[in-house]
């Protein structure tokens, strides 16, 4: 696997995706560069999270094309730069958070990983856990485990669908620091968020409305209610 | 370090599923484990020697074994094109593997090569599919010989091979489709190509498909013509391609079939007919259509002033009320009818001429195909009913109505009644074709069409109203393991019971008595169906006065002393 040159994090050319009649997403052209952190807005059933599974490489674009770091998604490359993190946590039930760990980071090729693994499970106050299976957990233990499992492998772009449901407030609030620290770390960053507070402090805002693109720039240059009522 | 990288995330691989399954082989309960293998022995045997004993054990004569030896093979061979057939449509859809869930979102979208992924559970279903394809292969082998004769291993043998290659060809198309992204379209029009190329072999009596050269190896005990080589070789070829082109499969496709998967199989585990078949139909994509292929008239398009539903108005009659009520599920039953898919249609024709086929074989004399029309009606019952089940889905919409939900689901019978006369009419079609055409095949068509249509229906609402069986219920606490096994048996077999029962009359039209011994039974049916509405209607109020019956042995006396000095609190409360 090579890294193409000055790709831009993620791109997209007349992406569009379509069940029958019914139009999920309109035709988009999208180019994020490196780095950036990004809100994607917009009311239930705009398109959030369809576009995001086709960048994950989790759904098939009905037409054009979309790139991760400058390959194509669902390619190895992208499946190893891309962190895909979704609405509803899906984990094993017969293995334990600290399986759950081992795996994913063999899998992704991680070096030197216990560290970084042990930081993530403290900022969520699931250390003592750590053992159960995440079978028996909560919701929002589940989704906590979820997003150490996303954080914890390398990568280069962190997609991530309403992270903030079924979190408690130390939970929000930890996530939100990590987000920060990633992206400190040169981590592009897409956020699909209804969460307008956290929208307002990111990079770039892009809101969705029936599938197709009605804003995109700065957060700071619109009212974002009126962008998602 | 790519090459280091990828070994070491296929040893990965390796570990994690290793890891899973010493951890499953752990928590295995040994006992249990072995009492369901005693149980599936016990079921099995009594099923072989009931099958024995219908099969009869008399050796054919000379010219019986000639025509079988002529026209076997084309038989088997069918049966190949229709296990073919039904992999290309699972293949179509991003069958048959069925990924789980957190490997899709763990395994499928980690930079592991997905053939790498999938070629390990896709060699284990070749491989547990060969195994029951080779079980069922060598029964069925073994039955052949008590009547073809020869030597029982050499049809064992060739039974266990064919039925072997049989399962793991159709299996390795489905991967081959899957794989290739033939997609919906292209896939069925390969199956339907397998079934015409095979029927046409068996209108002919000759062989030129693959599908009958596998046929002449299942019965080169009978004639040995080395022609099956090519039809084996080609089986083979198919399960051999499969796993090396699994590593395409969708990922899209296998995440939609990780989900669904899993439910359809606790749906099944806990007989769940209803979500088993609303969840099939999830997987094979079978949605009603977003336009109707016709639409209704508006109830209030000729009244003055008209707008809203006619029960609903103010000011009106009340007899007229009363009517429009008794017509909305009629009207509801045909909304859903004219939304119906066209490959459910197609599903109900074929599943209707199924039956019709089966019935005319139990006239014949094969008595056990009565349960296989039965079956197949029962399932086509349970698409039909569909307006029925989807308000016993929603059941805070039908307490809501301003009427008894017995009285809505009776209601609902009705349509469906109706649109089950064109699905079981292809049956007795394809019943009287395949009896000749003649006038007396004719008559008897027609005089069990009704019944066995109406009574096809019937049992699916057993289904649909009773529920799955209630295998955590209150009322189970209380007896004994067994007592609770047989009940949820009776349970789940009682529904294709009531079906099966709608074909009975082609018995009674057997030899010389025809279409007016058909009918004498036809009427004992109409009046089963008769019992099934009427229990249907009034099932909830039934349950109830039952459940308070048993729940306080004093309560049905005091009542029945209350409604005898006239309070008229008896019964009721």
């Amino acid at each position: 696997m090579t890294a193409p040159d000055n790709a831009p994090a993620l791109r997209t050319e007349g992406l569009t995706k379509s069940y029958g009649e019914l139009v999920a997403l309109e035709p988009l052209d999208f180019e994020m560069p490196a780095g950036q952190c990004l809100a994607l807005v917009g009311h239930n059933g705009s398109g959030k999270s369809t576009l995001l599974k086709m960048v994950a490489g989790l759904l098939e674009p009905s037409g054009g094309t979309v790139e991760v770091g400058g390959e194509p998604a669902g390619s190895l490359w992208a499946r190893a730069q891309l962190s895909y993190l979704p609405d509803e946590p899906v984990l094993y039930d017969d293995l334990s958070v600290n399986e759950h760990i081992e795996y994913t980071c063999r899998l992704h090729s991680a070096e030197d990983w216990e560290d970084r693994a042990a930081y993530l499970v403290d900022c969520f106050g699931l250390s003592a856990r750590a053992d159960e299976l995440p079978a028996r957990f909560s919701r929002g233990l589940r989704q906590k485990t979820a997003i150490v499992l996303a954080l914890v492998r390398p990568l280069a772009v962190l997609v991530v669908d309403e992270p903030f449901i079924g979190l408690d407030p130390p939970g929000r609030e930890a996530f939100e620091t990590l987000l920060e620290e990633t992206a400190t770390d040169g981590v592009s960053i897409v956020v699909a968020t209804h969460q307008l507070d956290y929208a307002a402090r990111t990079d770039r805002c892009v809101a969705l409305r029936d599938g197709a693109v009605v804003y995109d720039g700065p957060p700071g240059e619109v009212a974002l209610p009126s962008l998602v009522g | 370090m790519p090459g280091v990288d990828a070994r070491l995330r296929r040893e990965a691989l390796v570990d994690l599923r290793r890891a899973r399954r010493r951890r499953r082989t752990a928590d295995m309960d040994v006992m249990e484990a072995l009492y369901r293998a005693y149980v599936s022995a016990l079921v099995g045997g009594a099923a072989l020697w009931w099958l024995v004993g219908e099969l009869g054990g008399g050796r054919l004569a000379a010219a019986e074994l000639a025509r079988v030896a002529a026209n076997g093979p084309q038989v088997v061979g069918a049966v190949f094109a229709l296990a073919l057939a039904i992999g290309l449509r699972s293949g179509g859809r991003g069958g048959p593997l069925v990924v789980e869930a957190a490997d899709v979102r763990h395994v499928l979208l980690a930079p592991v090569a997905r053939g790498t992924a999938l070629r390990g559970p896709a060699l284990r279903m070749l491989r547990f599919g060969g195994a029951c394809g080779a079980l069922v292969g060598a029964v069925a082998s073994v039955l052949a010989y008590r009547r073809l004769g020869g030597q029982w291993p050499a049809w064992a043998a060739t039974g266990a091979v064919a039925g072997a290659l049989v399962v793991t060809g159709a299996l390795g198309a489905a991967m081959i489709a899957s794989g290739a992204r033939l997609g919906r379209v292209v896939s069925g029009a390969l199956a339907l190509a397998c079934l015409a190329w095979a029927g046409t072999d068996l209108a002919t009596a000759r062989a030129t498909s693959p599908f009958s050269l596998l046929g002449e190896l299942a019965l080169w005990p009978l004639h040995w013509r080395p022609a099956g080589l090519v039809g084996g070789a080609v089986a083979l070829g198919l399960a051999v391609a499969g796993p090396a082109l699994v590593g395409r499969t969708s990922v899209e496709a296998s995440e939609r079939r990780a989900s669904l998967a899993g439910q359809l199989r606790f749906a099944a585990t806990v007989r769940d007919m209803r979500t088993v078949v609303v969840l099939r139909r999830q997987l094979s994509q079978d949605r009603p259509r977003s336009r109707p292929w016709a639409g209704l008239r508006a109830p209030m398009a000729r009244r003055p002033g008209g707008g809203g539903l006619q029960g609903h108005r103010p000011g009106r009659p009340a007899l007229v009320q009363a009517s429009s009520q008794a017509g909305a599920p009629w009207r509801r039953g045909w909304h859903g009818y004219l939304r119906f898919p066209a490959v459910r249609l197609g599903r109900l024709v074929l599943l209707g001429a199924g039956a019709g086929a089966a019935a005319f074989g139990a006239w014949r004399g094969t008595t056990a195909l009565v349960f296989v029309a039965g079956l197949a009606l029962y399932v086509a019952g349970l698409d039909v009913a569909e307006p029925m089940a989807q308000a016993v889905d929603h059941p805070t919409l039908m307490e809501g109505y301003p009427r008894p939900r017995g009285a809505v689901l009776a209601g609902l019978f009705w349509p469906a009644a109706v649109a089950m006369l064109p699905v079981t009419a292809a049956g007795a079609v394809t019943a009287a074709a395949l009896a000749g055409g003649g006038a007396g095949a004719v008559a008897t068509a027609a005089v069990v069409w009704v019944p066995a249509s109406l009574a096809g229906l019937a049992g699916a609402v057993v289904s649909t109203v009773q529920g799955p069986p209630p295998l955590l219920a209150e009322s189970n606490m209380l007896m004994p393991p067994e007592a609770v096994g047989a009940r949820v048996a009776v349970r789940t077999l009682w529904p294709p019971l009531v079906s099966t029962v709608g074909v009975l009359p082609v018995f009674a039209a057997r030899g010389d008595r025809g279409a007016a011994g058909a009918a004498g039974a036809g009427v004992g049916v109409l009046v089963l169906v008769a019992l099934v509405v009427v229990w249907a209607r009034y099932h909830d109020p039934i349950h109830e006065a039952l459940k308070q019956a048993l729940s306080s042995p004093g309560a049905g006396a005091r009542g029945a002393a209350g409604s005898a000095a006239g309070t008229g609190r008896g019964a009721g409360t």
